[in-house]
């Protein structure tokens, strides 16, 4: 027998979302049930559901085609029907019949929130790191930051584009900042479905950065930089040709680099 | 935990002065200097064209074209030429930001890069 809760969702996410806890062994005879769970949901336009689905022992075929109905409806009410904690051997069972081209599954209710906070409410992710002021960690950097634009979606060759900006934005601040594994680059990547925002930070070398801050005045052409540099020096100019927008900062200690670059642009 | 990029040599039948130069992996800042060695070594040792085959060059970055650039054009001093061929789309785009594709000799496919040694 199907045994299904409703919980309204939590403030602090939104009052689209509703959370279902349901239960015990979902068969033909569930279909009113998942039927008036539906009505009842879209009458209270929370059509975003999250079922959760750790204590089901059972998932019929039947049971399945009253889910996709519902989800169907929830759908075209501007809603989803998603599936959250379903045992190993249940979630083997919705992909041999196809079930998880149709709903999407995740591991727990806290990832299905997390995803729909990113899907529709367009909250961003933020990671930071640190690593030493040395080229040799420049690119297992670049290649985290890339895997997880691909992650959420972004086409490859958006994360190849992101790639790049961090690796010559991460090169710049080693070659013109304090170098050492006792100096640390800091990196902060913030990232939603629209786009991505880079800001690296590095202990300034008073040496270097008056010709930093000659490089990047308003009126110098880095394209033209570019085609006449020798073996170095056009980093700055493809980063500003892959980015929306960079911002340099040099108060304080350190130089911060800020790049902002739309997702597909 | 450089990056890795391998190169793989190959003599061209016929000629005693051309080499094919396989690059496998990512050219970036950590390992331009053993790039430009080898290759400036093999221009130095007579093997003044040279195709570099990037089928297998994942990555590059703004010092690996510019050590691209410094083959160029350290091969036309000795006269002799330095062509690159089967690029992938990221790294030709950077090429193309760059704007290098009008200073490199790039090829679609490798046998077109060396029959234009001919």
């Amino acid at each position: 027998m199907v045994s299904a809760t409703i919980e309204n969702s939590r403030t602090e996410h939104s009052t689209a979302l509703t959370i279902v806890h349901i239960q015990g062994e979902l068969d033909s005879s569930c279909m009113e049930k998942i039927h008036a769970l539906c009505d009842e949901i879209l009458a209270k336009h929370a059509p975003f559901v999250i079922a959760e689905m750790g204590g089901v022992a059972l998932f019929s075929s039947s049971a399945l085609g009253g889910f996709m109905g519902s989800r169907k409806r929830l759908v075209e009410s501007g809603g989803d029907l998603v599936l959250a904690g379903l045992s190993l051997e249940i979630k083997s069972k919705l992909n041999l019949l196809g079930a998880n081209k149709i709903f999407r599954i995740y591991s727990d209710v806290r990832s299905a929130i997390n995803a729909y906070d990113w899907e529709y409410k367009g909250k961003a992710e933020t990671v930071n790191l640190s690593f030493p002021s040395e080229l040799k960690f420049v690119p297992p950097v670049r290649q985290l930051v890339s895997r997880i634009a691909q992650q959420k979606g972004y086409s490859n060759r958006d994360s190849f584009r992101i790639e790049t900006i961090v690796d010559e934005v991460c090169n710049n601040a080693v070659e013109h900042g304090m170098q050492g594994s006792d100096r640390n680059i800091d990196i902060t990547v913030k990232i939603d479905r629209q786009k991505i925002e880079i800001q690296v930070v590095n202990i300034s070398n008073p040496e270097k950065i008056r010709t930093l801050r000659e490089m990047v005045k308003p009126d110098t052409n880095l394209a033209e930089a570019a085609a006449t540099a020798g073996k170095r020096g056009r980093g700055l100019a493809l980063i500003k040709m892959l980015s929306n927008k960079m911002n340099i900062d040099f108060s304080g200690n350190g130089t911060s680099v800020h790049i902002t670059r739309f997702r597909g642009d | 935990m450089e990056s890795q990029i391998n190169l793989e040599f190959e003599d061209l039948k016929g000629s005693n002065n051309a080499k094919i130069v396989r690059f496998v992996g990512d050219l970036d800042a950590t390992n331009v200097e053993f790039v430009l060695d080898k290759i400036c070594n093999l221009m130095n040792e007579g093997y003044i064209n040279i195709v570099a085959d990037f089928q297998k060059l994942r990555y590059v970055n703004s010092t690996g074209l510019g050590v691209l650039l410094h083959f160029n054009k350290s091969a036309k001093e000795k006269n002799g030429s330095f062509k690159i061929a089967n690029v992938n789309e990221n790294v030709y785009e950077i090429i193309e930001i760059i704007g290098a594709t009008s200073l490199l000799e790039i090829f679609d496919e490798l046998d077109e890069a060396v029959e234009s040694l001919k």
